[in-house]
């Protein structure tokens, strides 16, 4: 029992650090994401995505999948995809992007609470994800 | 490419800022409520479990695996947790273990690349982007980021 009731103490004290990771970071992007700055992003990083095959159409998704994630931000991702109708180069180099490199923010955050290197985690990912979209997108030469 | 004042490409109305913070308030507190639900439960599980034959017996089968990540076999319930579910029930397994911080940072990039295999992957089809590609290269993917993160950190640390 009272085995029990400390594994309780340590899953309830975890808990806690989750929720104040998770309810200020969905309201402060909940008040943030209408602002102007994030559409007109899409100007600065335009050459940097153009080196990874991808353009300014598919902005909106990638920056969503990358700060939000990809189960948060399905709405918007799956909306834009559609309504643009991106190619399927662009798509599939898209998604080999998300698939490395999402929802950076939370995700990191929760483990430097319990003890990782931010740092570490995200230099690998966004490296690995500029490097293999950027390989693919050489590879599979537009249409 | 004219100025279109408040309206949003998507054509959403822009809320006022109290609403707003309502709005992210209250979403913040129900994907916590979700998120709690499974890992204390899982927390209060293995944190029991531990104390038993059961997870060494089970670690000692994965650890060959787990060992090419610098990483304990126990660590194999936190990846399973992870694929199926999400990364706050991989944490609620990874605490109890008492994981050293590169093993930590070692779970956190792995799993940060491939986890809720289940939901994303269907996220990621309605792409049209074929959906198990996709989740075969995050698998992928997280295996050799994890052989690089070894890599550099047996190189020299990091």
């Amino acid at each position: 029992m009272e085995a029990f009731l400390a594994a309780l103490l340590g899953a309830v004290q975890l808990s806690a650090k989750l929720i104040l990771i998770i309810v200020p970071l969905v309201t402060v992007f909940e008040v943030l994401r209408y602002l102007p700055v994030f559409r007109k992003a899409g100007n600065v990083v335009e050459p940097a995505m153009r080196g990874v095959g991808l353009t300014r159409d598919a902005a909106v998704p990638l920056f969503t999948g990358i700060f939000l994630g990809l189960a948060y931000g399905a709405g918007i991702i799956i909306r834009v995809a559609q309504q643009k109708s991106l190619p399927d180069r662009e798509l599939f180099l898209m998604g080999l992007f998300l698939a490395t490199c999402h929802s950076v923010i939370e995700d990191i955050l929760i483990f430097v609470v319990i003890g990782g290197s931010g740092f570490a985690i995200l230099g690998v990912r966004l490296g690995l994800a500029v490097l293999l979209t950027g390989l693919m997108a050489r590879i599979w030469k537009p249409a | 490419m004219s100025e279109q004042g408040t309206r949003l490409p998507l054509g959403e109305q822009v809320p006022d800022i109290p609403t707003r913070i309502r709005t992210g308030l209250s979403a913040g507190f129900k994907t916590s409520l979700k998120i709690i639900k499974v890992s204390i439960p899982l927390y209060v599980g293995v944190t029991l479990l531990k104390g038993t034959p059961v997870l060494d017996l089970l670690g000692k089968v994965f650890a060959p695996v787990m060992g090419l990540f610098g990483l304990p076999g126990e660590a194999a319930f936190a990846f399973v947790a992870a694929f199926l579910l999400n990364l706050y029930a991989a944490i609620a397994v990874i605490v109890p273990l008492h994981l050293t911080p590169f093993q930590v940072t070692q779970c956190g990039l792995m799993m940060g690349i491939a986890h809720n295999l289940v939901v994303e992957g269907g996220v990621l089809s309605t792409t049209g982007a074929r959906g198990w590609v996709l989740t075969l290269c995050r698998l992928v993917i997280a295996c050799a980021a994890g052989l690089l993160l070894r890599g550099l950190w047996l190189l020299g640390g990091w």
